[in-house]
């Protein structure tokens, strides 16, 4: 007999059952689903001892406190907390059943005449390995030692049932060692040689059953005593995709904005120099601010507060240039003295510095208007801080998109205006001519993509509108800035 | 068919329904399967994954990922449907029996040309006590002494009546005369 094929029998059937799938009827989930919702009615609400939702409830008023309003849900929390209290209730439960079980006191006195039957058995079985050689004689021995168990068993059988019986009931603090057992006599048990091939495949049994020992628990649950265990499910829950619980999660960025920034300048009187004529009087009005090629230098930290809600802060840095356009200038004929329109609009506007003033004084007598439509730069430079809520879609996938709207307070550094003679006329906040600090209203749409666990690549359109004028109030200059960006950044999330 | 089965884990430890649905269609034709070589009937198989699978609900907390979770299952299910077979008293009976047929040499043994219901049906003619040692050995790969331990019974009665089980469903398959000739010898000493 070639020792390879001896469990040949064994393998085929295994190997004609392996994978076998049977669709069972729908029926049967039905009932199952009717068993699970049995205890749904009676719920206690336990959802509200979670920290969590507290969490929850002050990030919420938080938000408020920034002036954006935020719905902030997390459902799974809940669940998680009622799924707790469940196993709470359960342990405790199992570990009753156990010394309850009358038949425990049978094993020890049993175990001597069981031992006893199973060297006899081990006997056989070792028998049966050799069969192949001497037929006959092993026929007889075998019947004999079979005979001598048969013989026992009127005092052995039941005992030894209740043994078996009692002993798995009390599995639960033998677990460890029936699996350790099993695993020392894997070696032993194919006593009959076999070729490499076949050795391999019993051994991978054996581990198989060793892992499914380790489960041992569930031989223990009986199915006639079912327990039955109260846990809170909101409704809300049934619709809800499987979602991994934990949302909270902070992030730093950083990113680069080319941006279109046009301050929206206009002169809504004609200065000084340029009131004395009527031409000059409703041309320096007539000019406009043209958008320029600027860029803002942005840091970030955000955090995520649930599933797709998030808010975020940072800072940023805003080099904004634009160009002004008409108004036309004037000259002195004295002293060939020149300046434009915003120029001139600035002089008169400034109080603390001396200069301006004076050369605004240059063109009390005498001035020549000349109405030339010349282009001026107009560069601004602003920090800003800006506070956004974000709401994602598709918040676990590689690409997510992100909602973005809030505030932001931009603080004047300076602004840098070419004069008629070419110069640059630098004005900071010092000046008290611009607000030191400007509201402005934002809004933006994300696409984040997850290069890693940890890094995002993100690219943000946005845009800002100051929502009052960058002038200290009742001046003649007037300027709402607006800005179109589009944001190349990286996010580390903690 | 694609799924996480580590999502699915955690939302049936949430409870959620539909990952608890997306468990039962992803393995509920395997473990059906299972339990109709355990019982005689449809019907009956029927009972013993309704009930397995509402322990696998109630007990998903204490499955660890430390093994695969088709195994975890399967236990479930086996362990289901020996409670079942105990309860309807299909393993009270199991002693001892005469026939002691181990020396077949299956050398050259194939099932090859026979469909699986047929092999099924082969399975529920037998003795129910035969019937669950042959699940439990031949197609579960437990060994004799777990066996034994399982269901109470001795090593020596989970051989004999394995041994059993194998001559009857070798008569059986002889009888159905689908394999060649010559496939499958039967060698008694």
């Amino acid at each position: 007999m070639d020792p390879s094929e001896i469990n040949n029998f064994e393998e085929e059937w295994k190997k004609a059952f392996q994978g076998a799938s049977e669709t069972p009827p729908p029926s049967v989930w039905e009932g199952i689903e009717a068993r699970l919702d049995e205890g749904k009615d009676k719920i206690l609400p336990l959802w509200w001892q979670s920290p969590r939702l507290w969490y929850a409830a002050a990030s919420v008023a938080a938000l408020l406190f920034v002036g954006v309003g935020l719905w902030y849900a997390n459902d799974n929390k809940q669940i998680e907390s009622a799924g707790e209290n469940k196993i709470a209730i359960q342990k405790p439960a199992e570990q009753k059943e156990i010394p309850s079980n009358p038949e425990i006191a049978n094993s020890t006195t049993d175990k001597p005449s069981r031992d006893g039957v199973n060297e006899n058995n081990g006997a056989a079985s070792a028998e049966q390995n050799d069969a192949g050689s001497s037929a006959i004689a092993s026929v007889t021995t075998k019947k004999d030692k079979l005979r001598s168990v048969r013989s026992q068993r009127p005092s052995v059988v039941k005992g030894e049932s209740l043994a078996g019986y009692s002993k798995e009931k009390g599995l639960d603090t033998n677990n460890s060692k029936v699996a350790k057992e099993l695993q020392t006599a894997s070696p032993v048990s194919p006593s009959v040689p076999e070729s490499v091939v076949a050795i391999a495949e019993p051994a991978k049994e054996l581990t198989t059953t060793a892992e499914m020992l380790a489960s041992l628990p569930y031989r223990n649950l009986d199915v006639h005593v079912q327990k039955r265990y109260v846990f809170f499910r909101p409704q809300t829950q049934i619709e809800e995709p499987v979602a991994p619980p934990k949302h909270k999660e902070y992030w730093a960025a950083l990113g680069l904005m080319p941006a279109s920034f046009n301050p929206d300048l206009k002169v809504k009187e004609a200065p000084m120099a340029f009131s004395a004529q009527n031409v000059s009087n409703k041309k320096s009005v007539s000019g406009s601010s043209e958008s320029g090629i600027s860029y803002a230098l942005q840091t970030q930290g955000g955090m995520r507060l649930s599933k797709h809600w998030s808010v975020e802060m940072g800072v940023s840095y805003l080099k904004g240039n634009s160009n002004y356009q008409g108004g036309g200038y004037v000259l002195n004929a004295y002293n060939s003295a020149a300046a434009n329109v915003l120029e001139n609009a600035l002089a008169g506007l400034s109080s603390a510095d001396a200069s301006p003033a004076d050369k605004m004084n240059n063109f009390n007598n005498g001035a020549l208007y000349i109405d030339v439509d010349k282009k001026v730069s107009n560069n601004y430079h602003y920090l800003q801080l800006p506070v956004q809520a974000g709401f994602t879609i598709n918040p676990d996938k590689r690409l997510s998109y992100s909602l973005l709207g809030g505030m932001m307070a931009n603080f004047f550094l300076s602004n840098e205006l070419e004069s008629a003679s070419g110069e640059i006329i630098r004005t900071s906040a010092s000046d008290d001519i611009y607000r030191g600090m400007n509201w402005a209203a934002t809004t933006g749409l994300r696409f984040n993509y997850r290069l890693s666990s940890k890094w995002n690549a993100n690219l943000t359109g946005s845009y800002q509108k100051a929502v009052s004028s960058g002038f200290k109030s009742n001046q003649s200059l007037e300027s709402h800035p607006y800005l179109y960006g589009v944001s190349w950044g990286v996010r580390y999330s903690f | 068919m694609t799924f996480n089965e580590q999502e699915l884990v955690k939302g049936c430890k949430q409870r959620n329904r539909i990952a608890q649905k997306q468990l039962y269609d992803v393995f509920g034709g395997k473990l059906f399967a299972i339990c109709l070589r355990y019982t005689k009937n449809r019907a009956d198989a029927e009972d013993v994954l309704q009930d397995a699978f509402i322990k696998i609900y109630e007990n998903i907390d204490s499955f660890r990922n430390d093994s695969p979770l088709e195994y975890w299952l399967r236990s479930v299910v086996v362990n289901t449907a020996l409670n079942h077979l105990r309860q309807q008293k299909h393993l009270k009976e199991l002693d001892d029996i005469d026939i002691h047929h181990n020396g077949i040499a299956d050398k050259e043994f194939t099932l090859g040309n026979f469909q699986m219901q047929q092999l099924l049906e082969l399975i529920h003619e037998l003795p129910p006590g035969c019937q669950t040692i042959f699940n439990l050995y031949a197609i579960e790969g437990y060994q004799h002494n777990e066996i034994a331990q399982k269901l109470g019974i001795s090593e020596g009665t989970s051989k004999s009546q394995y041994s059993r089980a194998r001559s009857l469903l070798q008569q059986k398959l002889n009888k159905e005369k689908r394999f060649d000739d010559g496939s499958v010898r039967n060698k008694q000493f």
